[in-house]
């Protein structure tokens, strides 16, 4: 046993130093040496500082859970890996070399010692891990003296501590967008996210009808470009290639040619008819002209072709020439050739480029119409002979050539993210119709609020919004009204919010991935939950259960332990897996805890307190680092044990804040963390 | 009644026996006209494929209960005892020959049924039999010894569906011959000698397209009627370019030579495409042809795969830590990292290679003054996500050139890499196209991109220095072999190879069914696919036109331009006749659009079955099972003869 506990505050130290380079992870690189890449953490924002302040509270809170959660998930993974520990190869142990190695190399970087400040890119996640292990294995091998642990839950251990090591990694953009009424909302975005979530998350925020024209756009005054995200686009990467002193803007907007072609299809593909016909074309027709060319076995481009303006390479003249569309990319006719395929010289090819329109080229640049577009790789953001400008004769023939474009591009994927965004905006038509009434009685609402409150990481008065219940909710906590329904004690008017109801702060504590996840859909790990509650809102089973339910099999048990059997004890023997279990226990006891009420009445911001945080967040006083880590390993370390050990988790919790507070080796992040402290309290201050 | 001498040749008999004469009454029916028949020869045998084949009047006696009264014959009648079935040459779209029992006495869409059935090749309705172009008979028959597959063994059989054996149907699994014969018709054939596609017919103007669809037999009407005679060749071709539910699971054979009937369609330019596009569909060609060589065990999709997958993903879990360990072992040890020479071509300085020490990490390559100094800060770090990666290469002039477009705020950046060789060129390019795609040198595809890289330069090397020389046929492919015979033309195999090479990057990771499933839809999504065109001669108009005949429109075409003149969907036609007499087909669409024109290179019929067979394929659909409405394709197309 002593060994045991040897190696498990060995492991705590480097879990110290991985959590440090966690924190550092989200917050801006001090330096980004990089020369071809800089990565601004905050998108709109001139400074970290100011997006900080820009935050909402409740993402503020959001924000500060997910730094929290992210070091849970690591702990959590250490845990799960000491458990595993025979296993030689069991990744565990190594953990921890990388983060020094990461420090050393770049403030930015995280774990992996391979990353370089610009490598700000995914990539692999595993690679990093896998370096690190090397080292350590020898301790481990020593342990196998244990009795066999089925081969299956070790893999799963492994699966699972992989995922968090993913999750670990991932880069998170604070991120300002624009409304049209020329306000802003500041949001979370992780890099995982896909346009259509952060779409999601905005008509959640902004009571929006949630048609399918809304779209994110990015404008770049400097070419004077704009283009529409596409919905299925992952929104971190572009926006990781503005230029640090960007004044590229995010837009939240309607724009109607988005999807204008699966509405009108045959204005696109019929476009040579006399506009008569086409107005009156049947339904029946449109919805023919969808199938036979978004949903054979090959995606049909409409065929296009026409005379457009050519800016040619850093002249400042515009030529015509003709130019055809195909799906492989824009020809045009050489002088004197003939149309025919052979003949035709490729003008673009669409892998590397991005289709944008153009505003106001006519004086900008001379054009001969206010009806240009440009390509573009999308990392170039200043002028350059590689931009391709082209002009038309008409918005028709603009947009046209624009669709067209997308068509050939992306493919089916577009057809998926109509269908997607018509599905999101039928059910929120019916919520907005069911819930406006309802919001209004306490009774109903009830439930949701109460499931959303802790997503919102207790936007405090939030209760209001009706609209945005299914959605927010739906991502982080799956089971708003079914919980309700299963368990008595919340029905407590939750629009109040003083007090953290216990079932809330039971159910925050009772699943860590939840936590993790809370603003931030993307952290799917609740999908499974979910699953096995009856999904209020059919929307957010959607979002979340594509995404990663391997990671998942904690959840599960929680679910079922809150869901159905308030009483968590009994599940808590049962379940494999120590850690939920245990949280599971614990929440239970802990609910009434001390912390949440006292520190902070009003906000639920119990949550993080639950979740290990302890509110004061500079003084770290409360646990000790280094007795605190220990004990949590060994709780995990004891699974059969059962719940005992309540004190464990809330150390846990508590440590990795610590570190980042005090953080001594990675100054960016234990500044940030301090930061995000310190705005906290503000906030709540002023309330 | 009277009796009458009835005259019967029985061609079993052997072609000089004289005819067997019967006597028969009017009211006898045919059966029993042919029951008196084999008793007269005194020959036991299995006479029940056969069948009384009236001469004059070019038909079957099939009825057996109709009376010789109600077929109208008389003691004229020249009447012949044949077997149905009868053998068939059959020119499949992979070019390869095979002989098999056809029915000669049913309408051609049900021989096709029965041949495809034979073959296991799913939706027959989009099938059909074509005459072969006559080919030009050289002094030296040399195609006389051209190889032969027989499977006229193969028992007829009538259900809907054959049994699977092995993937396959039962009736191949017999011998290792037969299933030699299975795994030619599921598995593509090797590019074909650029001779081969140059010797071919090509056709050279749409009006050329044009008379290929005068050949298609008529589906109504049965082989002996349309004049094919025992061991004649016909092509079996897709003819209706509406290819339903394609399943890679059940469809090996229909996918297999579906890919070669677009592949010679492109070859010889039946089909136009741009240059960009038939390098890609060159590098397809390439890799589908690597590939199958190397997973010739593609049919083999049986169940038991099923079970295993679940036994595979425990193991993938497993896996999945140990990678761990390999990865970092590649990442850490055997990063790439290299004395190269760089180059940055800066408007005018034409300043050389500077040799600097080279490291790979991730995605990124970072470079510094030497090799001692790589531990440090390098001089610069490019992130190649995203970036574009091309080789400029020559192997015979050692000169081995990465060029590099590197994306940046300001545009794009070109960079060369100089690497000494061979070696050094293929591992550093890998990592070059990995990273533009964001993949690190970890990614499992590392190493097998290394090996295309090294094939590629191995085919430049080959087609390079053995000039005139029998090409060394293992490894290399002669890229004349994947382009039609205008880049034969326009360029050398060896400047050939780089453009495809450059194309083959985008595919190189497809699995053969990815691949063959690229190769279908590219050209699916070409302009001109699915056309078929007639020449025609509009009611009022004074010259030929063309008529393009697409699955879901018809299109008018201006010889003299070029260009399409008038585009007609078939969802919006009301109906369409066709006037026998004067043999013009008339179109009402919506609107009181009326069109009306006589067929020039095809027969009317034939047009009137295409655009009955394009509506028949668009009522195919998954709720209506899957069983063929035979009845309705006949109603559709089957003109007056259906009446």
């Amino acid at each position: 046993m002593d060994d045991i506990d040897a190696m498990f505050s060995d492991l705590l130290g480097e879990m110290d130093l991985l959590t440090q380079s966690l924190g550092e992870e989200t917050p801006p690189p001090a330096s980004l040496p990089s020369s071809n890449q800089e990565v601004n953490f905050s998108i709109g924002f001139t400074d970290l500082n100011e997006s900080l302040n820009e935050l909402e509270d409740n993402d503020l809170d959001a924000l500060m859970a997910d730094l929290v959660a992210d070091l849970n998930a690591t702990e959590e993974k250490l845990a799960a890996e000491i458990q595993g520990l025979k296993e030689p190869s069991l990744p565990a142990s190594d953990l921890p070399p990388p983060p020094p190695k990461g420090l050393s190399t770049h403030p930015s970087s995280s774990p992996s010692p391979m990353r370089s400040s610009s490598s700000s890119s995914s990539s692999d996640v595993s690679t990093p891990a896998s370096s690190a292990t090397s080292p350590l294995p020898p301790p481990q091998s020593t342990k196998p003296s244990k009795e066999e642990i089925e081969a299956q839950m070790k893999a799963d251990k492994i699966k699972l501590a992989l995922e968090k090591l993913k999750e670990a990694k991932v880069k998170k953009l604070v991120v300002k967008v624009l409304m049209n009424d020329g306000s802003s909302k500041t949001l979370m975005v992780d890099e995982r996210q896909t346009v259509r979530e952060v779409l999601d998350n905005l008509f959640e925020k902004t009571h929006c009808d949630c048609n399918v024209d809304w779209s994110l756009c990015e404008t770049n005054p400097e070419l004077q470009l704009e283009r529409a995200f596409e919905d299925h686009e992952n929104l971190v990467e572009p926006l990781l290639a503005w230029t640090r002193d960007s004044e590229n803007k995010v837009l939240f907007k309607e724009r109607q040619e988005k999807y204008e072609v699966f509405k009108n299809p045959q204005n696109f593909y019929l476009w040579k008819k006399d506009k008569k016909a086409l107005k009156d074309i049947k339904d029946k027709d449109k919805e023919l002209l969808i199938q036979e060319n978004f949903c054979g076995t090959s995606i049909i481009v409409p065929d296009l072709e026409g005379v457009l303006y050519l800016k040619e390479d850093g002249k400042k003249s515009w030529k015509q020439r003709l130019f055809q569309l195909r799906a492989s990319g824009i020809y045009y006719v050489p002088k004197g050739k003939t149309k025919s395929s052979r003949d035709l010289v490729c003008f673009v090819q669409f892998d590397n480029v991005n289709v944008y329109y153009g505003q106001d080229f006519r004086s900008k640049y001379k054009a001969p119409t206010d009806f240009c577009f440009v390509l573009k790789h999308p990392q170039i953001q200043k002028e350059s002979q590689y931009i391709k400008y082209l002009c038309c004769d008409d918005a028709r023939a603009m947009n046209l050539w624009v669709t067209g474009i997308r068509i050939a591009k992306y493919g089916v994927s577009l057809y998926d993210n109509f269908k997607t965004a018509e599905k999101k905006a039928a059910v929120s038509a019916v919520w907005t119709n069911r819930s406006t009434p309802s919001s209004s009685n306490a009774s109903t609402p009830s439930p949701t609020i109460k499931a959303k409150s802790p997503s919102q990481a207790n936007g405090h008065a939030s209760s209001p919004q009706p609209g945005p219940l299914s959605q927010n909710v739906g991502n982080t906590l799956p089971p708003p009204p079914p919980p309700c329904e299963i368990l008595p004690p919340p029905p407590p008017d939750p629009v109040p919010s003083p007090p953290p109801p216990p079932p809330l702060a039971a159910k925050n504590l009772a699943r860590p991935p939840n936590l993790t996840n809370r603003h931030l859909p993307t952290n799917f790990p609740p999908p499974p939950a979910m699953d096995n509650l009856p999904p209020p809102p059919p929307p957010p089973p959607m979002d979340d259960s594509p995404e990663a339910p391997p990671d998942f099999l904690p959840p599960p048990p929680p679910a079922a332990g809150f869901g159905s059997l308030p009483p968590p004890p009994p599940p808590v023997s049962s379940l494999p897996p120590p850690p939920p279990a245990r949280f599971g226990g614990i929440d239970q006891s802990l609910p009434p805890p001390p912390p949440d009420p006292e520190y902070l009445p009003p906000p639920p911001p119990p949550v993080f307190t639950g979740s290990g945080a302890p509110p004061p967040p500079p003084p770290p006083p409360p646990p000790p680092p280094a007795p605190a880590p220990v004990a949590a390993p060994r709780a995990a370390v004891r699974p059969s044990g059962s719940l005992k050990k309540v004190p464990p988790p809330p150390p846990k919790r508590t440590t990795p804040p610590l570190h980042g507070g005090g953080g001594g080796g990675g100054g960016g992040g234990g500044d940030f963390m301090s930061e995000l402290m310190l705005a906290m309290q503000k906030k709540r201050g002023d309330h | 009644m009277a009796a009458w001498d009835l005259s019967v040749t029985v061609v079993d008999l052997g072609p000089d026996a004289p005819p067997v004469t019967l006597s028969v009454t009017s009211d006898l029916h045919v059966g029993g006209v042919i029951l008196k028949l084999v008793e007269k020869t005194q020959i036991k045998r299995d006479w029940s494929d056969h069948a009384l084949w009236w001469e004059q009047k070019q038909k079957w006696l099939l009825r057996t209960a109709w009376t010789l009264e109600k077929y109208e014959i008389h003691a004229d009648a020249r009447l012949l005892f044949i077997p149905q079935h009868k053998p068939l040459r059959l020119g499949l779209p992979n070019g390869i020959t095979l002989r098999l029992l056809a029915s000669f006495s049913s309408p051609v869409f049900q021989t096709v049924m029965g041949i495809c059935r034979m073959l296991n090749i799913r939706h027959p309705e989009e099938l059909s039999l074509l005459r072969p172009v006559e080919e030009k008979k050289k002094k030296k028959d040399k195609d006389s010894a051209e190889e032969i597959y027989d499977l006229t063994e193969v028992p007829l059989s009538s259900a809907s569906r054959p049994c699977l054996y092995n993937g396959m149907p039962a009736h191949f699994a017999d011998s290792p011959q037969m299933e030699a014969i299975y795994k030619m018709l599921s598995i593509t054939q090797p590019p074909p000698a650029p001779e081969v596609i140059a010797k071919q017919y090509r056709p050279a103007s749409v009006v050329d397209k044009a008379h290929i669809n005068g050949r298609w037999l008529d589906s109504s009407r049965c082989l002996m009627q349309q004049g094919i005679q025992e061991n004649d060749r016909v092509w079996l071709r897709f003819k209706y370019f509406a290819f339903y539910d394609i399943e890679p699971k059940y469809d090996v054979v229909r996918l297999a030579q579906l890919y070669e009937q677009a592949r010679w369609a492109i070859l010889l330019e039946d089909i136009d495409c741009t240059e960009e596009e038939m390098m890609l569909f060159g590098a397809l060609q390439y890799h589908i042809s690597k590939v199958s060589q190397s997973e010739p065990q593609l049919m083999s999709t049986s169940a038991a795969m099923d079970d295993l997958d679940s036994a595979l993903q425990s193991l993938e879990v497993k896996l999945e830590g140990e990678k761990l360990a390999m990865v970092d072992l590649l990442s850490t040890n055997q990063q790439l990292s290299n004395v190269t020479v760089c180059f940055r071509p800066k408007r005018l300085t034409l300043k050389g290679y500077k040799q600097y020490w080279f490291k790979f990490q991730d995605t990124s390559i970072s470079y510094f003054k030497s090799k001692e100094e790589s531990i440090g800060e390098p001089i610069q770090q490019i992130n190649l996500k995203g970036c574009e990666v091309a080789p400029d290469v020559n192997v015979t002039a050692s000169k081995f050139l990465i060029r590099l477009l590197i994306p940046a705020p300001e545009g794009m950046n070109e960079v060369y890499l100089r690497c000494e060789n061979e070696q050094q060129y293929a591992q550093w390019m890998a990592g070059c196209r990995l990273a533009s795609k964001g993949k690190s040198l970890a990614d499992n595809s590392f190493q097998s991109e290394i090996q295309s890289i090294r094939s590629f330069l191995a085919m430049q090397k080959t087609n390079a220095g053995s000039h005139g020389n029998a090409h060394a046929a293992d490894e290399s492919i002669n890229t004349h072999s994947l382009v039609s015979p205008r880049y034969h033309k326009k360029y050398k195999a060896k400047q050939l190879t780089p453009r495809i090479l450059d194309a083959y990057q985008n595919v190189a990771q497809l699995s053969l069914t990815d691949a063959v499933m690229r190769f279908l839809q590219i050209w699916q999504a070409l302009p001109d696919f699915g056309l078929s065109y007639v020449v025609v001669r509009f009611k009022g108009s004074r010259k030929d036109e063309v008529l393009g005949i697409a699955p879901n429109r018809l299109i008018r075409i201006d010889l003299g331009v070029g260009d399409v003149v008038k585009t007609w969907r078939y969802n919006n036609m009301k109906q369409w006749n066709v006037n026998w007499d004067i043999r013009q087909v008339a179109i009402e669409f919506e609107g009181n659009i009326n069109i009306a024109f006589s067929c020039v290179t095809a027969d009317c019929k034939i047009v009137h079955e295409f655009i009955g067979g394009y509506i028949f394929m668009s009522t195919r659909s998954r709720e209506k099972s899957d069983t063929l409405n035979e009845e309705l394709f006949h109603k559709l197309t089957g003109g007056h003869e259906a009446l």
